[in-house]
């Protein structure tokens, strides 16, 4: 019998304590949106966006900036001004303001992400292009919250390989890799909100280039990403494309890519490419089934031409999101060792080549001849 | 005569407790640890120290076996006398005792970090004073089933690891042998420490019930422990990139906190309340030698009553002291130094002597 009380007891001993110091939902502020930005002084702005449970209020988010030194500095001003207590531990966006990106060594500002391990590090890192207040304020009015709507164009975009979705934890990685530089989505606000393709950093973290969504499916094939789909349109130049509109498009079924590297005086890698392709647009008229090796090499050299193009751009601007230093690292270890403090500089005077190999495995359902 | 022959364990339960003793919440920095002084070499360090483990642990079955009833402290008895031999089990008794509350503090520091900041020390280790008096009082067969049962409950924890794998590339490893064996060596220190705790195989022999898989056992045990630190290890190794790892505290924590699944997000936090379990094994082992040597030491065969009073010094002694994170990590280099002597150097000593000693004494009687 006792004992029978005594177990009672203690199941109550143990469930009740969970009640001593609840917080209810409405009492919190979640922070779904943190962004940073500098003002035209050059002052850091901390920006944040947390959903309100609530039904008396109309709107179901407050956005809030303020001016502060650091990430956590701004927590304090957050407090007082929003309805609860700010918690960082469910961002899912880090937006960074093209102003801020501009600087260098802004990656400092993120310390708290990594070392208060009640925040999260899977909140996607998005550049900007204009200022952050444009994107956080902005309230469209057949979108549901902000940060649901923005995580989800930014997921279903990177699942089409047409932007690089990078958390805080792979950005970290990126900027204190050696061998690699940073590679995010970017955002504009033109009349909506906008993917606009990926930014390129540096080594610093300093803003380089952006690349536009076709760009960044290449650079994805050319890193070997399977994982997602890939629509590609390309034109091409053959006797009959010229008959009809010279496009074509197709979707990739199976990539093999590898990377090769040797040191005879300067880097010289080698990017093959193998592609498995099926078609699922073509404007011209052509017989795929019996002259598709004609098709294969003219799709071929197309990709080659602007994939060269694009590594090109990139070297220009000293920077290496392919994570090519990986390879010099792994590969060529003692010349990596002297070169590895000024790597995208070397880079640049490296030699890349890439060869892609084109097989049509589908061609749909119809041939257009 | 059989002494212990009502608390005898299985070689299933002797396999578990030495695997027990020697993961505790070591692994969560031992990548980062070895990456410091090793780099992405490192991993290998763990496999040197596993050899020198098992080497040594080979050596302590050896004499161990040759008095099979024997435990350590009847063992010292025997071979230097009542004085010496009292004075040596006292150091060993120090040692159990300073091992089990290191452990047991660092486990609470991560618990205090990760979800209790606000509660005062002595109260946490009131909370886990309760279960560890019940398991600690009781005999060593009890804390063999304890530490069998938390094994199989615990398997599944390498295989949550495997998750964040695909974000990272094996090239981190490449290319081998990039820093030489100087610095591979380096890493020996933090690799030893990790694998200590099959010295308490000297407390455990006595009460084995099948003695001729002694040695099988003691390579079993520390074959598990060193597989389960090398996947560690090569899996953050492969996750972060060689740059970055040195500035996490604890990268196989921080790996963790990247998996998400739609039903939980923070993963993290409920694998840290399973490494109280995990962890709890290593320093209820060192404990339940301490009380043990004691009791012995007082000449009294019931160890039990001396549980509650070293947890309620323990409870005291934190109301007082609170210790910090640079302190622990202090005390855990003097205690890793305190190992290399009590597992690798005190063993060989001793089978060198009760090899003198067997030969001595054979000459006598006959």
């Amino acid at each position: 019998m006792s004992r029978k009380i005594g177990v009672c007891l203690l199941i109550l001993v143990m469930i009740l304590s969970g009640c001593m110091d609840a917080t209810p939902i409405e009492e919190v502020s979640v922070s779904l949106i943190l962004g940073l930005d500098l003002d035209e002084e050059d002052n850091l702005l901390v920006y944040m966006s947390s959903p309100i449970f609530s039904k008396e209020a109309k709107d179901k988010e407050e956005v809030y900036e303020v001016k502060s030194y650091t990430l956590r500095h701004s927590r304090e001003k957050f407090d007082a001004r929003v309805i609860g207590l700010t918690s960082g531990s469910k961002t899912q966006l880090f937006l960074v303001g093209k102003r801020l990106l501009k600087k260098k060594d802004w990656f400092d500002y993120l310390d708290p992400f990594f070392r208060d391990p009640k925040n999260t590090v899977t909140a996607r890192v998005v550049a900007v292009d204009g200022s952050v207040a444009e994107v956080i304020f902005n309230k469209p009015a057949d979108k549901p919250r902000l940060s649901l709507y923005l995580t989800s164009l930014i997921d279903a975009a990177a699942k089409r390989n047409i932007v690089k979705e990078t958390t805080l934890q792979d950005f970290h990685s990126q900027m204190e890799d050696k061998g690699r530089t940073a590679w995010i989505t970017q955002i504009k606000k033109k009349k909506r909100i906008e993917l606009t393709g990926s930014a390129l950093l540096a080594q610093s973290g300093q803003y380089k280039i952006t690349i536009t969504p076709e760009e960044n499916q290449l650079l994805n094939i050319l890193e070997g990403k399977k994982k997602g789909d890939y629509s590609i349109t390309i034109p091409v130049s053959m006797e009959s494309a010229s008959k009809g509109k010279p496009y074509i498009s197709f979707s990739i079924s199976d990539l093999k890519v590898k990377k090769k590297v040797k040191f005879n005086g300067r880097f010289v890698f080698d990017i093959n490419v193998d592609l498995q392709i099926s078609i699922s647009e073509q404007l011209f008229p052509f017989d795929v089934q019996k002259d598709y090796a004609k098709l294969e090499k003219s799709i071929t050299n197309e990709l080659e031409n602007e994939t060269n193009q694009l590594i090109q751009k990139i070297q220009k601007s000293q920077i290496d999101p392919l994570g090519l230093g990986l390879y010099a690292r792994a590969y060529t270890y003692q010349e990596w060792k002297k070169v590895e403090e000024n790597w995208g500089n070397t880079l640049a005077k490296s030699k890349i080549n890439i060869h892609v190999k084109t097989k049509i495995k589908g061609i749909g359902t119809s041939n257009h001849q | 005569m059989k002494k212990y022959t009502h608390n005898e364990i299985t070689i299933l339960q002797y396999i578990f407790l030495i695997v027990g003793t020697q993961m505790g919440v070591g692994f969560l920095s031992l990548p980062r640890v070895v990456a410091e002084k090793g780099g992405t070499d490192g991993w290998m360090g763990i496999i040197i120290g596993w050899i020198l483990s098992v080497a040594s642990s080979i050596i302590m079955v050896k004499t161990a076996k040759k008095f099979p009833n024997d435990t350590l402290y009847d063992l010292l008895i025997r071979f230097f006398g009542k004085i010496l031999g009292k004075v040596a089990i006292f150091i060993i008794l120090g040692y159990t005792l300073s091992f089990s509350l290191i452990i047991f503090i660092n486990t609470f520091l991560y618990i205090k970090a990760w979800f209790l900041p606000n509660t005062p020390d002595y109260l946490i280790v009131m909370l886990f004073s309760i279960p560890v008096l019940f398991i600690v009082r009781n005999g060593l067969r009890v804390i063999g089933r304890y530490n069998e049962l938390i094994f199989y409950m615990t398997m599944w924890l390498p295989v949550v690891l495997l998750f964040p794998l695909k974000d990272g590339s094996f090239l981190n490893l490449l290319p081998l042998f990039k820093v030489g064996w100087k610095s591979i060596s380096a890493t020996l220190p933090p690799v030893i420490y990790s694998f200590l705790g099959f010295e308490l195989v000297f407390f455990f022999y006595p009460f084995l019930k099948k003695k001729q898989y002694a040695i099988h056992g003691i390579i079993i045990a520390n074959t598990l422990s060193m597989f389960f630190y090398l996947f560690v290890t090569i899996s953050c190794f492969v996750f972060f990139s060689p740059d970055s790892i040195t500035d996490f505290n604890q990268p196989v924590l921080s790996m963790l906190k990247v998996i998400e699944f739609p039903f939980i997000e923070r993963l993290d936090v409920v694998i840290l309340n399973i490494l109280i379990l995990f962890s709890s094994r290593s320093w209820i082992l060192y404990m339940y030698c301490t009380v043990f040597s004691f009791s012995q030491l007082m000449n009294k065969q019931d160890h039990s009553l001396y549980v509650p009073v070293l947890l309620g010094l323990l409870v005291i002694g934190t109301f007082f002291v609170q210790p910090t994170w640079m302190q622990v990590t202090t005390w855990q280099k003097w205690a890793s130094n305190a190992g290399i002597a009590v597992a690798y150097v005190f063993p060989v000593f001793l089978w060198i002597y009760s090899w003198g000693y067997e030969k001595f004494s054979r000459r006598r009687f006959s």
